[in-house]
């Protein structure tokens, strides 16, 4: 075996042991990104003579995650819920003021290392109708299907929450509470 | 002799691998800088600006310069409250996250809230490493206010509003005309309960016409498919619409009929009928867009 032989021999398993130190060293070092998939987004309005549910499918969301942490973004416009009545969908897009603040935005920061939980707890930034309000630790179920997370739950928003006037219909007032019921699909990217 | 250099660049290729990121990270912090403005956009000097460090609670402080900058340097990464006031000017506040090496520039406009989130409503903070309304990939059309759209659902529901109460109030002499009805027909000759009827009626067409005038007045909303309950209590309207014109015309026929002493006939005995089809279709369409069936 020549000089040349060996010193071939020496660099191509060195070169393979320095790939691997190299992608475990860029494996913890990168940044890596989750997107919306699918989305279940659900509104829920009481009144003493209605029970009603705006449904939209149209949100996008985006994960950044760097150093651990992940940064996600939810938005979804706010006309897109469908009640099933276009004149309540436009009634609520009025007192919620959306034509001028016509996307809902939801921002969270999660650790890295709850992708592998079954449920997490979130805190949220939620900017809606021109106000943001933040809900400490809503507690969210995570089911895995392959690359797919799918997080759901129900975050305790409230009317008084983002300064909207209870609508009424025949002088009765809406209830103050609308949780809003949230099944995301994400998936890395 | 010849395995030594390979050593060598293999030592030095591994370390240099192992600690590229680490050179990377060893910028750890970032800088914060910007103006202090008035609502104006006029800068201001002296402005005291705070950054909090929302983990920590650790306030870092400084002044803005004669025009009016600032700049707070060596801020670890992570999310930060910016806070700044002047006396007879207003205040201000700002939350911002800082990402390690990322240096983040920030006009604090004082007399207003938190500064505008880039050119969307709603947007993050710019120059922030989260994800922005642009990376999701929403179009300018979709995240950008309409104050005119907004203002034309005002004036529809400001409208509406006064249409659904008049319609509610309109009700109330309706049912009481339906139930005058049984003594101002058939073979009663009570004149009294006629008029009574009759001013009812009168009172239900006129409240009626006002209540119509405020859903004919309520502008509608270009690009919206009309679906669920308001399409059925828009379809009564051409029900009790029609209704509401013959009623009346109808009734004074047979008004007049039975003041000259003459038993209903001909087209004004249709007068009852079509009262009661319109009242139910009137009835029907507030029902329609106020209980759930």
């Amino acid at each position: 075996m020549t000089s040349y032989e060996v010193m071939a021999k020496g660099m191509s398993s060195q070169a393979l042991i320095a790939f691997v130190l190299w992608s475990v060293s860029f494996a913890f070092a990168s940044d890596h990104t989750w997107v919306l998939k699918e989305s279940t987004l659900t509104y829920h309005v009481s009144h003493p003579l209605h029970q009603t549910d705006g449904v939209s499918h149209a949100a996008r969301g985006k994960g950044m995650c760097h150093e651990g942490q992940c940064d996600f973004l939810i938005a979804v416009p706010v006309k897109s819920f469908d009640s099933g009545d276009t004149n309540r969908d436009l009634h609520m897009i009025q007192v919620t003021r959306g034509a001028e603040f016509p996307m809902v935005t939801v921002r969270t920061r999660l650790p890295e290392a709850v992708s592998g939980s079954s449920s997490i707890k979130a805190d949220l930034e939620i900017q809606f109708a021109g106000q943001t309000a933040h809900f400490q630790q809503v507690p969210f179920e995570v089911t895995t299907l392959g690359n797919n997370k799918t997080i759901s739950g129900t975050i305790p928003a409230t009317l008084a929450d983002f300064k909207i006037d209870p609508p009424s219909l025949l002088t009765m007032p809406v209830k103050n509470d609308i949780p809003i019921k949230v099944e995301l699909t994400w998936s890395p990217q | 002799m010849g395995a030594m250099p390979s050593k060598i660049l293999f030592a030095a290729v591994t370390i240099l691998i192992l600690t590229s990121h680490l050179l990377c990270a060893q910028d750890s912090t970032a800088t914060l800088s910007g103006t202090v403005t008035d609502s104006l956009g006029k800068a201001l000097p002296n402005v005291q600006v705070s950054v909090k460090n929302v983990a920590t609670g650790h306030i870092s402080e400084t002044q803005s310069d004669a025009d009016g900058h600032y700049r707070v340097e060596n801020l670890p990464a992570g999310e930060y409250e910016l806070s700044t006031s002047a006396e007879g000017v207003g205040s201000a506040t700002a939350k911002v996250v800082m990402a390690a090496g990322a240096p983040l520039i920030l006009t604090l406009t004082l007399g207003q809230g938190q500064p505008p989130a880039g050119s969307l409503q709603n947007g993050p903070a710019p120059g922030t490493t989260q994800p922005s309304l642009e990376d999701l990939g929403f179009s300018k059309a979709e995240t950008q206010a309409n104050a005119q759209q907004q203002a034309l659902l005002d004036r529809r529901t400001r409208l509406l509003k006064i249409h659904q109460r008049m319609g509610l109030i309109t009700t109330i002499p309706m049912i009481a005309s339906v139930v005058t009805s049984f003594g101002a027909g058939g073979k009663n000759e009570s004149s009294s309960s006629r008029d009574l009827h009759v001013a009812l009626g009168a009172v239900t067409g006129d409240l009626y016409g006002i209540t119509a005038f405020y859903a004919f007045r309520a502008p509608r909303i270009k690009g919206t498919q009309k679906k669920g309950p308001i399409r059925f209590h828009e379809a009564m309207a051409w029900i009790h619409g029609p209704g509401m014109i013959m009623t009346p015309i109808l009734g004074a026929i047979a008004f007049s009929q039975k003041n000259n002493g003459e038993k209903v006939h001909g087209i004004a005995q249709a007068h009852a009928p079509v009262a009661i089809v319109t009242a139910g279709a009137f009835g029907a369409a507030l029902l329609a867009v106020s209980v759930k069936f």
